[in-house]
């Protein structure tokens, strides 16, 4: 009874995103206010009804009702409640309803938030983000409802993937929805200036905090996605170009060019037809990035069963976005001229316009990559798939030119740079990235792309800290205090700026993490009988035997491991092998990591023979805790614009 | 700005798209790895023996061998109509056994033995390599589903 009333809460739902299309409609043809506020009203009555939706699913979850069909296909009374609540965007109906459910918060939280100060652009805001709740609500109500019953009630749900029951993963998907999601405010508002024609920079001030918002959150649900691919996996690593990763990669590509390109629009009034296309691209990207993972196209632990009729749905629910977006950009484009024109190609413009150019090229590279494989299969009935060498070769010279472009953009003049300002700002960082490059040799580092990457981070650290340290003694001198106050004013003077080196800092420190972790990494494999010992790097591991191991849910094996570094005892590892006592009886490795010096020591226990034989994957990962941290200290830089404090004018 | 500027900058996108153009495209063919069935393999041309490709089947029942205590095992592949002997060096994923379905990636051995040493991983005992789904498997993929039930 309590899913049924979910079930009509989500067809009342769809009912009145369709009256939140057509009220501002007819509000913005008659002017009369009232209409308008009727959308205001239909998104923010879309968002209790949907709140609803979800919640009468996660009730079903929670009581074991197996007469739910979704609910009998992602859970059992034996999956742990915290694995219970997060089964709602476990499978493919779920998370499309969680997705719209998102949609309606943000467009109920972005109808008040901009009701006073953008009253113009609430009706168009107000029917695009209605359009797109409508788009997925009609796919979830005709196609792929989570409310169908199934007959007859199974005894028993099947199980949540066990490879699911993880932290990781029940984080994962919400960071990155309200990343996707978070894009559809500046995008409606990048189309409600085409359409009012209020193209100066208002809709980008508006959308600032959404955009690094929606940016931030996308950067942490990939970087979850990793994580969890890396522990939860077994295979010591956590980047594999696998067509799902791909998918989330690409809006986060588009997405950091359009965060770095409206800076341009509003400092200059340039790149104006420029960030609309990147918004719309940003956005679109989103959308696909939903889609080919939640549709089945691609094959993945993300994929779920292939309905041919959900296929053709949202091929047809994309074609329309982009048309009808890219549509009214080109018809409005003409009255988007900018008057402004670049002054010179040594200037701060050039390298945000380099930035945007690098950063759509990977985001072509990304794309070939993961959907010609589907067009060759959809044109010729081939099957391929493209390798991750072709990634990894287009990508390392392109992240290099990138930090270095991260390095001068920020210190460069805009207009015109002078030899003066070059020289000022680049000849000692120029000098310390030579000898960041020597010094790096010295101690052993011959290939050519760490080379080249200790001296660009080199680069673009001194570039930083002398910025810092230049503009911390201004205001030392200036206040007639120390540094650390004066390195206080500098950010307190401009935080927007400030806040953004930081999050350059932690690409830095993520940068030097990936490069740490692939250039310098170990790996082995090994069969061992208890009491053998191996030796990976510095260290010997020592296999010390096996024993029994049990979980609330599953039945395992661990073997236990003592590693020394030379004769000092470092660690006690047991990395597990788990049967799941669910509905599949599927097994899992659960590979033991040990922390080391910012890096990891990983073993992956893959096999375990009658004779107590095991076969081991050892893995040693350096400095591969420093992605973890550079994106932790990217948040922080975002959090530090999200939240900054209003200067008093003195 | 001058119209020669314009032009330098024109041209310095041009050139940059264009190498990083030519880097992206030139080694897309080489990298790509393509997916055959077991006949398709028995009728490649002497061209393509020795090159990466994927071969999805199904294990043969009874056809598993694993050499004690090395990382070798020998099996059999078939999608029905024909079957391949496989030689694998490395460590199988998880859900790998006889009677099920998988998708190996390495190559044709100068006529009569596939070398491999990649088993692809399958992330759920329901899902189903992309590749399995294609025509000629597709029989297999019948029983496949039943083994799975086990």
């Amino acid at each position: 009874m309590i899913i049924e009333i979910g079930y009509f809460a989500v067809i009342i739902a769809l009912m009145v995103s369709i009256a939140g299309i057509l009220t501002p409609l007819i509000g913005l043809k008659t002017g009369n206010p009232a209409w308008i506020r009727a959308g205001r009203q239909a998104v923010t009555a879309n968002f209790i009804l949907l709140s609803l939706g979800c919640g009468t699913l996660i009730y079903s979850f929670l009581s074991h009702d197996f007469s739910v069909k979704y609910v009998a296909m992602n859970s059992n009374s034996r999956l742990p409640v915290f694995y219970t609540v997060s089964a709602l965007w476990g499978g493919h109906e779920g998370s499309l309803l969680f997705w719209a459910w998102i949609l309606a918060a943000f467009a109920a939280l972005a109808a008040w938030l901009h009701w006073k100060t953008h009253p113009a652009t609430m009706p168009y805001l107000l029917i695009i983000e209605s359009s797109l709740t409508a788009g997925f609500l009609a796919l979830i109500v005709f196609l792929s409802s989570p409310f169908e019953r199934v007959f007859p009630v199974p005894a028993e749900g099947m199980d949540l993937n066990p490879l699911l029951q993880d932290p990781g993963m029940v984080f994962h998907p919400p960071f990155l929805y309200l990343g996707y999601v978070g894009f559809s405010i500046p995008f409606s508002f990048a189309l409600a200036a085409l359409l009012s024609g209020r193209l100066g920079e208002e809709w980008i001030r508006a959308t600032h905090r959404w955009t690094l918002f929606s940016w931030i959150m996308l950067t942490f649900g990939i970087l979850m996605g990793g994580y969890w691919a890396y522990y939860e996996l077994g295979w010591g690593g956590y980047w594999a170009w696998d067509p799902v990763e791909n998918a989330s990669f690409m809006p986060w590509l588009v997405g950091t060019a359009f965060l770095h390109s409206v800076m341009v629009q509003e400092k200059r009034k340039m790149f104006k037809v420029w960030n609309l296309f990147l918004i719309i691209v940003t956005f679109s990207l989103s959308l696909l990035g939903t889609f080919l993972v939640r549709s089945g196209i691609l094959s993945s632990v993300h994929a779920f069963a292939n309905d041919p009729g959900r296929g053709v749905y949202i091929l047809i629910f994309m074609s329309t976005v982009l048309i009808l977006s890219f549509g009214i950009l080109i018809i409005r484009s003409n009255r988007l001229k900018g008057k402004i024109e670049m002054d010179s190609i040594v200037s701060r413009e050039s390298a945000f316009l380099f930035n945007n150019l690098f950063f759509l090229i990977a985001t072509a590279t990304v794309f070939l990559g993961t959907l010609y494989p589907l067009l060759v299969d959809t044109l010729y009935g081939t099957k391929l798939t493209v390798g991750a060498p072709y990634y990894n070769k287009v990508f390392l010279p392109i992240v290099l030119v990138i930090l270095i472009l991260m390095g001068i953009a920020p210190m460069i003049a805009w207009r015109k740079a002078s030899k003066e300002n070059i020289r000022k700002n680049f000849l000692i960082p120029a000098v310390i990235a030579m000898a960041g490059a020597v010094i790096s040799a010295i101690l052993g580092i011959r290939q050519i792309y760490p080379l080249a990457a200790a001296a660009i981070v080199c680069f673009v650290a001194a570039t930083i800290v002398i910025d810092l340290y230049k503009n911390s003694s201004y205001w030392a001198s200036h206040s007639g205090t120390n540094l650390l106050r004066g390195l206080y004013n500098t950010w307190y003077h401009n935080q927007r700026r400030y806040g953004g080196v930081v999050t350059h800092v932690g690409v830095l420190v993520l940068i030097l993490g990936i490069i740490g972790s692939s250039a310098y990494k170990l790996e082995k494999t090994v069969i061992l009988k208890p009491g053998d010992e191996f030796t990976l790097g510095h260290y010997s591991y020592k296999f010390q035997g096996l024993q029994d191991v049990q979980g609330i849910n599953w039945q395992g094996v661990e073997s236990l491991f003592n590693v020394y570094e030379g004769n000092y005892f470092v660690a006690e590892m047991r990395p597990q092998k788990r049967f799941y006592t669910g509905g599949s009886q599927m097994p899992t490795t659960e590979a033991a990591i040990q922390p080391r010096h910012m890096g990891d020591l990983y073993l992956s226990m893959t096999d375990i023979t009658q004779d107590g034989w095991i076969t081991v994957m050892a893995f040693q990962n350096p400095l591969i805790h420093w992605i973890w941290y550079g994106g932790g200290i990217m948040g922080l830089g975002v959090v530090l614009i999200l939240f900054k404090r209003k200067r008093r004018e003195s | 700005m001058t119209k020669s500027k314009k032009i330098g900058i024109g041209i310095s996108i041009l050139v940059i798209a264009g190498a990083l153009g030519y880097l992206a495209l030139g080694n897309f063919g080489e990298n790509l790895i393509y997916f055959y069935t077991p006949s398709e393999v028995r009728s490649l041309s002497p061209d393509y023996y020795g090159k990466k490709v994927r071969v999805g089947g199904m294990v043969v029942d009874g056809s598993l061998q694993v050499v004690p205590n090395t990382l070798r095992m020998n099996f059999e592949l078939t999608d029905g109509a024909e079957t391949i002997p496989v030689a694998f060096e490395g460590v199988p994923p998880d859900l790998f056994k006889e009677g099920t379905g998988a998708v190996v990636e390495g190559y044709w051995d100068s006529g009569n033995l596939f070398q491999s040493n990649m088993i692809m991983a399958k992330h759920s005992e329901d899902y189903m390599p992309i590749e399995m789904k294609r025509a000629g498997v597709e029989l297999p993929k019948k029983d496949m589903i039943k083994t799975l039930q086990r």
